[in-house]
């Protein structure tokens, strides 16, 4: 299994001096949690307004693409904001997060997100309005929402469950 | 009665008790994803005002997109905020970051405020122009300004109960 083969390299990153360093200080990482904040409100508040407008409930002023166009730059510096801060978060308890199921999930479910984003969700959304069925449209932004939400429950899961 | 009393007492109603004892993952998971639908939609009508995205729409057409779900949004965080107070309502209200996360919404509400009542007034002359006069950009960046830093406020409180 894929985790199986990944564990020794989480374990040297866990034990690195940056990892030992940055998992010393609660204050560091609650700092790190700030950035993670605001990186999923750029995220997901552009997934949101893009998924309504593909769902038929919502932005109905604008066009398809040109709301996807508008939207992309902060969406993505909201994405990579997320990556980096919790790349960093996670370097600083590599070992115990590492073994946890909601972690595991997060990871899978960010990985198919990602697929899913740079490949249907960028497709669909750049596309000109009518070119494909308002169906693909809806079942495009139901799983857009679906996927980046399911990232953002299990998250949110780590740290309870 | 002071108001330590006060949170006492609301900490031991059904409602607190609930909340700290059992519903609390969920109610906190659903508050911090509820930035999603608060910050997360009215972050595009400040950047909107401030010139940085959706400039091919007007700044009252904008927000007519997004208004039923920006009001969703807060509502959900008002409710969720609430519920979460009542669990841990004496640690909170002792916390700075918590009062300093409160007294942050009420400037974001003066914010709001002010703009609807001075430049606001004056929007079809401007509303349309990709980037809006000073005032209004100023408006903009101040909410945006203050919004981030109610996340922040709120996830360094999460931190100090």
């Amino acid at each position: 299994m894929v985790w199986e083969i990944l564990r020794p390299f989480v374990s040297l990153l866990g034990d690195s001096a940056f990892g030992q360093w940055l998992g010393q200080s609660t204050e560091r990482i609650a700092w790190l949690f700030v950035m993670h904040l605001a990186g999923l409100t750029l995220l997901l508040g552009g997934t949101v307004v893009v998924s309504l407008r593909l769902l038929g409930i919502g932005l109905g002023s604008q066009s398809l693409p040109q709301l996807a166009r508008d939207v992309a730059p902060w969406r993505m510096s909201g994405l990579v904001l997320s990556l980096i801060s919790g790349a960093l978060i996670f370097t600083g308890g590599a070992v115990s997060y590492y073994e946890g199921a909601w972690f595991r999930q997060k990871m899978t479910l960010l990985c198919v997100a990602l697929i899913f984003n740079f490949t249907v969700f960028r497709l669909v959304t750049q596309a000109a309005d009518g070119r494909f069925s308002p169906w693909l449209n809806r079942v495009t932004g139901g799983l857009a929402l679906l996927l980046w939400f399911g990232v953002g429950v299990s998250g949110r899961a780590i740290a309870f469950f | 009665m002071p108001m330590l009393e006060w949170c006492r007492a609301l900490e031991e109603t059904a409602v607190g008790t609930l909340v700290r004892e059992t519903a609390f993952p969920y109610v906190e998971g659903t508050h911090v994803l509820g930035l999603s639908l608060s910050v997360g939609t009215v972050m595009w009508f400040d950047l909107r005002l401030l010139g940085a995205t959706m400039s091919t729409r007007s700044v009252s057409e904008v927000f007519r997109d997004l208004r039923g779900w920006m009001f969703a949004g807060f509502a959900i965080m008002f409710l969720t905020g609430a519920l979460l107070f009542t669990a841990h309502a004496t640690k909170a209200y002792e916390s700075a970051y918590f009062r300093a996360k409160l007294a942050l919404i009420v400037l974001a509400g003066v914010n709001i405020v002010v703009y609807h009542l001075t430049i606001d007034r004056s929007e079809p002359e401007w509303g349309a122009a990709p980037v809006p006069p000073l005032a209004a950009r100023a408006a903009g960046l101040i909410s945006l300004t203050l919004w981030f830093s109610v996340i922040s406020a709120g996830r360094l409180l999460a931190y100090s109960l």
